[in-house]
């Protein structure tokens, strides 16, 4: 049970410039919800066309429901269902013949499933499909991806363009058709209030590397926000696990990953810290644009900015 | 049962649940022998992660507040002690996160006039959601 089903090792990729994947290692247990965050570029569409053996890694292992997508690729996507960031369909076909342009495909193809999942997503059958709207189109996606139950699904960026009542329903479709059934989900997202409310653990990427890997709620309780006056911070190290730190006239505002013995730390001086739970988002900028430079010296004095 | 989930939230989802269903169950708004909805329908109904939702329930159960009864459903227990120490408690807590808001409120500059405003606005809309 507790093998995974997607395994990744050292993984580098570049476009003959600078790497936009490095060191990328990471595996999906099964049954599992696991997200990809990252601002644009910073890795996240890479790393899920490496997994389908659409790119070709220059270095690094990749193991997709055991097989190496490079090696066999059909193998691969016959137990994944995948859903493309903006994925361009046929745009002249309506959602009927889309379906059975496609069935073909896919030997473990099910037209009832299909017929189901058509009338669940209320999706019209005869419309073409450039008339269908953004939300349509990624039901419509979603449907296509899971008519040939695949044990794995992959989503690139599937909440891009919709609106937050499409969203919710989008994820709502998730949780029932994918979690509820037991089926290893992957998708990337930089949507990061619809990434707690369903994934199981997120992988920050950052320019193409993975800066935390962690489970939702563990992330929320390790990484927090607390003040501190000046003085204080000078009786302190450097915290382990230090994000963001914000000096003040007379106070410092740290992020740390690891609270629990930062606030140990603390009680050793004496202090009892009061910190304050941080926003998924907040933490995301903790990790990626935070800056976690210097710590006020205990002898020297701090020049406020 | 009626819960309010705030996404992006400095308060975990699975928190805003677990609070809910504890307040509904020690004020009575949730009665003993009452029948949750099962994880699978709370979750799809929430929007949020199966797990999430089986969680709290464990945590719940594992405070005596609910029952996880094996392949019939869960249930809500008679509140613990049968006393009405948990509630008085958590009306305590609510009172105190209450003087900090209006206190917070005052520094932010929102006139006493501006904070009854917004607190009749806050209880009818919360009237217009029980309905």
């Amino acid at each position: 049970m507790s093998e995974s089903v997607i395994r990744v090792d050292g993984l580098r990729k570049s476009f003959g410039g600078p790497p936009v994947l490095d060191s990328i290692s990471f595996e999906v247990r099964p049954g599992e919800t696991f997200a990809l965050l990252g601002r644009n570029g910073a890795g996240k569409t890479t790393t899920i066309r490496i997994l389908l053996g659409l790119l070709k890694p220059d270095r690094g292992s990749v193991e997709v429901a055991g097989s190496d997508p490079q090696v066999h690729p059909l193998a691969v996507r016959s137990r994944v269902g995948y859903l493309a960031e903006d994925q361009a369909m046929y745009e002249w076909m309506t959602p009927v013949e889309l379906c059975r342009f496609l069935q073909p495909f896919y030997p473990t193809w099910d037209a009832g499933l299909t017929d189901k999942l058509l009338d669940r997503f209320e999706l019209p059958r005869q419309t073409r499909i450039e008339h269908l709207s953004k939300g349509q189109t990624v039901k419509l996606g979603l449907a296509v991806a899971l008519a040939y139950r695949p044990e794995i699904a992959i989503l690139d960026d599937p909440a891009l363009g919709l609106d937050p009542i499409a969203r919710k329903e989008f994820n709502r479709d998730l949780i029932d058709w994918l979690q509820a059934e037991g089926r290893t989900v992957i998708y990337s997202s930089h949507l990061l209030d619809e990434v707690e409310t369903v994934a199981d653990r997120v992988a920050i990427l950052d320019a193409g590397r993975i800066v935390r890997l962690e489970q939702t709620d563990v992330l929320r309780e390790r990484v927090q926000r607390i003040v501190l006056p000046i003085e204080t911070a000078r009786l302190l190290p450097r915290p382990d696990g230090l994000l963001d730190l914000r000096q003040h006239a007379d106070h410092v505002e740290v992020v740390v990953d690891g609270i629990d013995a930062f606030l140990r730390d603390l009680a050793q001086v004496g202090i009892e810290g009061e910190p304050a739970e941080l926003t998924l988002d907040e933490i995301f900028a903790a990790f990626v644009i935070g800056r976690p430079k210097g710590w006020p010296e205990a002898t020297s004095p701090v020049i406020a900015r | 049962m009626l819960l309010h989930i705030q996404k992006g939230s400095s308060t975990p989802i699975s928190r805003q649940i677990r609070d809910q269903i504890r307040e509904q169950c020690l004020s009575g708004v949730l009665k003993p022998g009452d029948r949750l909805p099962s994880v699978r329908e709370l979750a799809r109904e929430l929007a949020v992660n199966v797990n999430t939702v089986f969680r709290v329930y464990e945590r719940l159960a594992s405070e005596q507040l609910i029952e996880l009864r094996h392949g019939d459903g869960t249930y809500v227990l008679p509140p613990p002690g049968g006393d009405d120490a948990g509630l008085a408690e958590q009306r305590g807590r609510f009172e105190s996160e209450f003087d900090q808001l209006i206190h917070r409120g005052l520094l932010l500059g929102l006139t006493p006039a501006d904070l009854k405003a917004r607190l009749n606005r806050a209880l009818r809309s919360a009237a217009r959601a029980a309905k």
